[in-house]
């Protein structure tokens, strides 16, 4: 079981990493966005690991509904606050954003 | 086990193409490729519930909200990523695996198995009454999630 676990763990890591690397070296908004949804995948898919290695898998499953719907709250603010940033600034990029304009 | 690890690069994969597709509608429907290769993992480990909250909510809903702020955010042009940040992932990429592998393997017997207690019950009643807490949370985190959109897209006074 032990060996399940570290693969499922190998390849949640390997999403986090991807996931890190979109959020250190993109400049769109939106991608920097979309790294922060597949660190938020890698994280469910350890939790949901993790339960599964030690038959508990009820408990995570409600801990990655609960993951999930939290997700879906922070992806629509996060969104909403995006098109205001580019409504105000005329840009996606995200060094737009170190100009303080009033 | 050969297809859960067919599936799981499946969805590394695709996480991967969101990243490096340039056009960000593109890069949407990989993220949403990739939820859906995840949902079925989930379904094969046994967790139906939240592979049906995985499909049906990140796979469906967010990629609803991800193209409509692309289609909404069109005419600002488009953002050229630098060459070197895109040149670099590959290299990046596979010494990340690399050395994950290696962690991974070298962990392989250093963890002790801890004993695996099997639950029972059904999914609901671990739900609603031993994460109760969890719950109030969700409410105060989507009343927030309401309000701060609400605020975000107000109408603005005449006077402003």
């Amino acid at each position: 079981m032990n060996s399940t676990w570290l693969l499922y763990m190998f390849f949640s890591l390997a999403l986090i990493g991807t996931g890190i690397y979109a959020l250190l070296a993109m400049k769109n908004l939106i991608k920097l966005f979309i790294g922060i949804e597949i660190v938020g995948k890698g994280v469910s898919l350890a939790l949901l690991a993790t339960g599964y290695a030690k038959a508990n898998i009820l408990l995570a499953q409600s801990l990655v509904v609960t993951f999930i719907v939290v997700e879906v709250c922070l992806v629509a603010t996060a969104l909403a606050l995006i098109i205001n940033v580019t409504r105000h600034t005329k840009s996606l990029d995200v060094r737009s954003l170190t100009k303080l304009r009033g | 086990m050969i297809l859960q690890i067919g599936l799981l690069i499946g969805l590394v994969l695709s996480s991967v193409l969101a990243i490096l597709a340039k056009d960000l509608i593109k890069a949407a429907i990989a993220l949403a490729a990739g939820s859906l290769l995840l949902g079925i993992v989930f379904f094969r480990m046994g967790a139906p519930y939240a592979g049906v909250f995985e499909i049906s909510v990140v796979a469906g809903l967010i990629t609803v909200l991800f193209i409509l702020t692309i289609a909404l955010t069109k005419a600002e042009g488009e953002v050229a990523e630098s060459k070197a940040a895109l040149w670099a992932f590959p290299v990046f990429f596979v010494l990340f695996i690399a050395i994950d592998a290696l962690v991974m393997k070298g962990l392989m017997n250093k963890i002790p198995a801890l004993p695996a207690t099997a639950e029972t019950g059904v999914f609901g009643d671990v739900l609603w009454k031993q994460r109760t807490f969890d719950l109030v949370g969700q409410l105060a985190v989507i009343l927030s999630g309401v309000f701060a959109v609400l605020a975000l897209f107000r109408k603005r006074d005449k006077d402003e």
